[in-house]
């Protein structure tokens, strides 16, 4: 609170509106760029769907592999919005304001991305048809709705529908804001999209109800989205390392981790972008900093409670698959790097305020922990298939091709370029929070020193 | 912001007014003055009631200790027998030892409602002390790590073999330091207040612990800072406690249950206890110690939500094992269900499920509810009972387990039911007292609620008018 500024609602207009009222030179280069790399991208998908799964590194026994990481990856990533934007709504952090967009708009895109990758996975895309509609009644052959493969589906679509509209609630302000600075097909579109939004109170509460409403609706969705997505593993007992029950809230603190970073690694490049250096301060770093190093404390407790309990049966099979896990080559270098990158490196930076309130580092660091976090989901579930196992006659080990490496980085060009191409025509910072976060500053006087202060509802 | 200060007249009586009103009460504005001369006197034990109180609850402990000390001479080494009282440390444990937690958490995330709460949560910390003594004869009929020439399962793969007896003790005793620290550290303030306004031994005793507390910029400083350090420390060791107590004496009594979430699911379910403890505890401040003045609905009301959040958050971890159980189907994991939830304490289990989760969801999900004092001690009351419920489940399940079946794959034939037999009453009766009588002792000596954070609230808190309506502005100072 000892950075915040006051700044008048003219300047926040402008400030705030200048990616789509005045383009920044950078946007359409480094759009034209990102666009290339996507299309390239999906071309390569093209050719994988035209020659099949031949083309990854995929073979007996390792069926899922770098696909379903990312996949895993990104629905973790998609935990960043409602964390920031339901939870911290509801505990009326305040620090939460400039980053709510920015979150939510990453949830929704990575959503987005991330249903994609079981999609490839399957190799015949149309096939996956087959999973969750009843296709042949007559001879009884129906989706098994017991299967969290079923439920991924359904969770994940569900959680895109309500982030979407969370989203949506959230921009009618900034979109009537836009739709009274526009002019023709531009405003055309605002007036569409801002459903006759003039601001007056009884507008103002049904947004704000139906912001708190989502909220709370979305928080059992945002846990149960990533806890599905662990049950994919967890309820099968046949492969070692998957098998426990830790599993739903170890990925959902590992998700919370891994998005929360993920709004760092955005704010910091929002602030260096568009230059929002008045909106974006070094007090949201902190906080968010502050936040992260409870949450990936929390996670390396589930990770312990994940490995101890994992040995305590001192069953044989599942000790060897640890031995592999942690000591073999080249298992063990990823294994180390992980912890070093999503907990040892981050957190230890953290813990320095110096840190906390230097963006570059902050930026690094956030880079660190998705790295460590995408290598962890790697780790769960590429070894525990990999593992040479009594039945297992014809045996490959699984080493993820450049096609596969490509889509890979294909998928985080195809998240900023739809995040920049969003940045063209809504704000990423919301103006209604920024200006209401003004309203409700305020301070009090106790004794000679002026102390910040907050608006809350009374008892 | 344009807004208007209230004038601390204009508010009601906290006991007056319509439902309606009582919502929008404002807390009423008590000079500093007071409120040092007023919770300064409240630890004088001139109260008949209370005086009362101490005296049977005192008895009521030493009964409780003499019955303890007969049954470890009648029942030594016959494990199944201490199921109950194993199921009532782990219960009190997980009330008493949860509760602290509600003044550190908030505390450190800088909320303003928590500090008139904060010291009676961190004195309940006190009943580790008769949590520890209570889990001596538990210690001494936990089997060893090696039985009948072979190593049982635990989580002290190569640790000697009295592992778990010695860290048992050793963690709690570590917890009891955490927690004696962090009551320290919040009441240096109040032991200056005590030795500036009281007489006789409380105010040598005051003068004694103030340590030369005269307020200065650095000790506020170095207060605030010792404060987050042992609030740390007691959140790590509590967590530590709970990894050890729900392994060693549960999880490893019983062939088979492998549950990586379970010391999560103990720790998360003693938070949960801990707040409801301090919801009754303030609630009985407010009814029978005539704390209304300084305990508001905003108190009620937070905790109400953290409550409900923790309700929800104990059926996640329940099911979160429950399904990775259902789906497996190994022998394992159909003895877990078997055994510990469709079994001989089925009853048990479905009870524990109404009071600790179903019953407290559909009662504190609504906003009028958790915004009202009877409300949320009502709430509280009831998590209460479920956590009980669901301690006893566990724990007299893991003690019924024969000690030559220890090295079984899994349970293949369930123990029969234990129930409890009146030593067991008398031993569960006696430990609540102890714990209750700790807490209540401890107030006789420091104020239950905190002199200088009653009077940083009141500094940090200030109704204002804001357009047609009333609002709280809170300080947030760094």
């Amino acid at each position: 609170m000892q950075q915040r500024r006051t700044i008048d609602q003219i300047h926040t207009n402008r400030v705030l509106l200048n990616g789509q009222l005045d383009t920044p030179k950078w946007w359409a280069p480094t759009v034209i760029t990102l666009g290339i790399i996507v299309a390239i991208g999906f071309f390569m998908i093209g050719i994988m769907v035209n020659k099949g799964l031949g083309v990854t590194g995929l073979s007996r026994p390792v069926y899922w592999g770098l696909f379903i990481t990312t996949f895993v990856f990104w629905v973790g990533i998609s935990h960043a919005g409602i964390m920031i934007s339901a939870i911290l709504r509801l505990s009326q952090a305040e620090w939460r304001r400039p980053v709510t967009r920015a979150a939510e708009l990453l949830t929704v895109f990575s959503l987005l991305t991330a249903l994609m990758f079981p999609l490839m996975h399957a190799g015949r895309p149309w096939r996956i048809i087959y999973y969750i509609l009843p296709y042949d009644f007559a001879r009884g052959i129906m989706p098994n709705v017991r299967s969290p493969l079923i439920w991924d589906p359904v969770a994940i679509s569900t959680y895109l529908t309500g982030s979407t509209l969370f989203l949506y609630i959230a921009l009618l302000p900034d979109l009537g804001n836009l739709r009274d600075r526009t002019t023709g097909w531009q405003n055309a579109l605002y007036t569409i999209l801002s459903l006759g939004w003039r601001g007056n109170p009884r507008q103002w509460k049904l947004q704000t109800v139906g912001g708190i409403l989502l909220s709370a609706l979305m928080l059992p969705i945002f846990v149960s989205v990533h806890s599905i997505v662990s049950w994919d593993f967890a309820v099968t007992p046949a492969v070692e390392g998957w098998h426990s029950t830790i599993f739903a809230p170890y990925f959902v603190i590992g998700a919370v981790h891994s998005g929360v970073s993920a709004v760092v690694t955005m704010m910091a490049l929002m602030r260096w972008l568009w230059k929002w250096e008045d909106f974006i301060r070094p007090e949201h770093f902190d906080a968010l900093a502050r936040l992260l190093i409870v949450v990936a404390t929390g996670w390396l407790a589930f990770t312990f409670l994940e490995l101890i309990f994992a040995v305590y049966g001192l069953d044989a099979p599942e000790l060897a698959l640890r031995e592999l896990q942690i000591f073999q080559w080249p298992w063990n270098i990823l294994f180390i790097t992980f912890v070093i990158t999503g907990y040892i490196i981050p957190v230890g930076m953290w813990l320095q305020k110096s840190v906390r309130n230097n963006i570059a580092l902050m930026f690094w660091s956030s880079l660190f922990v998705n790295i460590g976090m995408w290598l962890e989901r790697f780790l769960i579930i590429v070894p525990g298939l990999a593992r040479r196992t009594p039945f297992v006659y014809t045996w490959e080990s699984y080493r993820p091709s450049g096609l596969e490496w490509f889509i890979l980085f294909w998928s985080l060009a195809w998240v900023t370029f739809l995040m920049l191409l969003f940045s063209r025509f809504f704000p990423l910072v919301p103006l209604f929070e920024q200006k209401e976060s003004e309203t409700f500053s305020d301070s009090i006087k106790i004794g000679r020193v002026k102390v910040p202060a907050i608006v809350r509802e009374a008892d | 912001m344009a807004s208007e200060a209230i004038h601390s007249g204009a508010q009601t009586d906290a006991h007056s007014g319509t439902h309606e009103e009582a919502h929008h009460e404002l807390p009423a504005r008590v000079e500093p003055d007071v409120i040092t001369s007023e919770l300064v006197a409240s630890t004088d034990s001139n109260s008949t009631g209370v005086r009362n109180w101490m005296w049977i609850l005192g008895i009521v402990t030493l009964v409780g200790i003499g019955v303890g000390f007969a049954k470890l001479l009648i029942e030594w080494g016959d494990q199944s027998e201490w199921g109950y009282t194993a199921a009532m440390v782990a219960f009190l444990f997980s009330v008493f030892g949860g509760a602290p937690l509600v003044a550190i958490a908030p505390t450190l995330a800088k909320a303003n409602w928590v500090r008139p709460v904060a010291r009676f949560a961190a004195l309940c910390s006190l009943a580790s002390i008769v949590c520890t003594i209570w889990m001596i004869p538990l210690i001494l009929n936990l089997p060893m790590l090696v039985v009948d020439g072979a190593r049982r399962r635990s989580i002290w793969f190569e640790g000697p073999d009295v592992s778990p007896h010695m860290w048992a003790l050793v963690s709690m005793i570590t917890l009891i330091t955490a927690a004696l620290g962090l009551i320290y550290a919040y009441a240096l303030p109040d032991f200056a207040a005590m030795r500036d306004h009281s007489t006789g031994w409380k105010q040598r005793f005051g003068s004694w612990m103030a340590r030369g507390w005269i307020g200065t910029t650095i000790q506020w400083r170095t207060l605030r800072l010792r404060i987050g350090m042992m609030g740390t420390l007691y959140f790590f060791t509590f967590v530590f406690v709970h990894f050890i107590i729900s392994t060693d004496f549960a999880m490893s009594l019983v062939p088979g249950w492998r549950d990586a979430i379970f010391p999560m699911y103990h720790a998360i379910s003693s938070i949960q206890a801990g707040l409801a403890v301090t919801v009754l505890g303030l609630w009985a401040a407010r009814r029978y110690m005539g704390m209304d003045k300084y305990l508001h609905l905003d108190q009620f009301w937070s905790i109400g939500r953290l409550m409900f959040a923790f309700t929800l958050l104990w059926g996640y971890f329940f099911i979160s094992a429950f399904i990775v159980y259902w789906y497996g189907r190994s022998g394992s994991d159909k003895m877990w269900i078997d055994y510990l939830i469709l079994g001989p304490y089925f009853w048990v289990f479905i009870l524990g499920v109404l009071f600790i989760w179903f019953t407290p969801w559909w009662w504190l999900i609504w906003n009028r509810v958790r915004r009202s004092y009877n409300g949320t001690a009502i709430g509280a009351g009831l998590i209460l009972f479920g956590v009980f419920l669901d301690r006893v489940r566990l724990y007299v399940a893991a003690w019924a387990v024969p000690e030559d079946r220890i090295h079984e794959r899994f349970l293949t034939e369930y123990p029969s039911a234990v129930f409890p037999d009146v030593m067991d009453l008398f031993i569960m009766v006696g430990a609540l007292a102890g714990c209750v009588f700790v807490v209540l002792a401890a107030t006789r000596v420091l104020p239950i609620l905190s002199i200088w954070d009653v009077q940083q609230f009141n500094l940090l808190y200030r109704p204002v008018n804001y357009m047609k309506t009333k609002v709280s502005l809170i300080g947030k100072p760094d």
